[in-house]
């Protein structure tokens, strides 16, 4: 049985999701794609995930805020750790200059911008896929 | 699970959540196009539009300036026999254009969009004298003075105030916007 730890990227924008795929599945990690809100979240459900990438801006606006929020609202789900990639400082965030970005949408997770770096993109899912393993360690 | 999606697949995703989608339904009866009241200022009617994004023409879709001339009258919502919100499909391809950076240059839109977000922001009002100046030259002398005579007529009538006017509690909007987006520290 694959030991590989699964992740699922939510995002509706095919090309990003793509490349981050290709870097993801290049360090060994088996990933998943949903391309909007309601396909990702009924894949959150349908199976055990260890890390989620999530998009901010969708369908309708900033529907990865709403998307992590009920997330919040489920106790299993909220114990997944998220990773929020989001261009939202380019595309909203002027409204609020000079004031930072920040995740805190769920109990646990982390806030990268687009364009994202490879190899921070690797450290960062590393380090919250093993502070995960430390909860669930320290929980058992 | 998809491993990929194609243009069509995209923009449907964006309007995932209307019954029907915009995209799918469609059965190209040219309703929408014959109502539009701004159709003979667009690059494709509002049906070449939906055809083109069909065939997967991703860039005459996004090159096209079809979503930014829309006037959001409704007039095809109402009117299409097969019941589709296709100015919600316009607001859709606006988002997505603005979101990548993909619109065509030159386009009043985009600009527009920001400068008025960013005036609701500030002041959680409209204040027309303020937003309409950078446009006024575009289409010439005539323009101007067309523009112009517009606004003595709402000025007469009380429609056009010539001191900016703002929401009380303004601060309370901007708490309220970021509490939509994650931004400006801890929530």
């Amino acid at each position: 049985m694959s030991t590989a730890k699964r992740l699922l990227i939510v995002d509706d924008d095919p090309d990003f999701v793509d490349g981050i795929r290709a870097i993801l599945e290049g360090a060994g990690y088996a990933v998943d794609a949903a391309f909007n809100p309601r396909d990702g979240f009924d894949a959150l459900q349908s199976r055990p995930y260890d890390l989620l990438l999530l998009d901010i801006l969708m369908g309708r606006g900033a529907e990865g805020v709403m998307f992590a929020r009920k997330m919040r609202k489920d106790a299993r789900l909220r114990e997944v750790p998220v990773l929020i990639i989001t261009g939202l400082r380019e595309q909203i965030a002027f409204l609020f200059p000079g004031e930072p970005l920040h995740p805190h949408l769920v109990p646990v997770d982390e806030l990268l911008e687009k364009p994202v770096e490879p190899q921070l993109l690797l450290e960062k899912v590393a380090a919250l896929l093993s502070a995960s393993e430390r909860r669930k360690a320290a929980g058992a | 699970m998809a491993r990929s999606l194609s243009f069509t697949g995209e923009i449907a995703n964006l309007l995932y959540a209307a019954q029907p989608n915009p995209v799918q339904a469609c059965i190209q009866c040219g309703t929408c196009s014959a109502s539009c009241p701004v159709a003979g200022f667009m690059d494709h009617s509002p049906r070449q539009l939906i055809a083109m994004i069909r065939a997967g023409q991703r860039e005459a879709v996004l090159r096209s300036n079809t979503f930014w001339t829309c006037a959001s009258c409704y007039l095809c919502t109402v009117r299409c026999p097969a019941g589709i919100d296709i100015a919600y499909l316009m607001y859709g391809l606006k988002r997505y254009t603005i979101w990548r950076n993909r619109h065509a240059p030159g386009l009043i839109g985009p600009a527009f969009s920001r400068a008025f977000m960013r005036m609701i922001v500030r002041t959680g009002r409209s204040w027309e004298p303020a937003l309409a100046p950078a446009y006024l030259g575009r289409r010439g002398w005539r323009g101007v003075i067309d523009e112009m005579r517009v606004a003595g007529a709402l000025f007469l009538r009380g429609r056009l105030p010539l001191r900016p006017r703002w929401i009380r509690r303004r601060r309370a909007l901007r708490e309220m916007l970021r509490h939509i987006i994650p931004v400006g520290g801890p929530a």
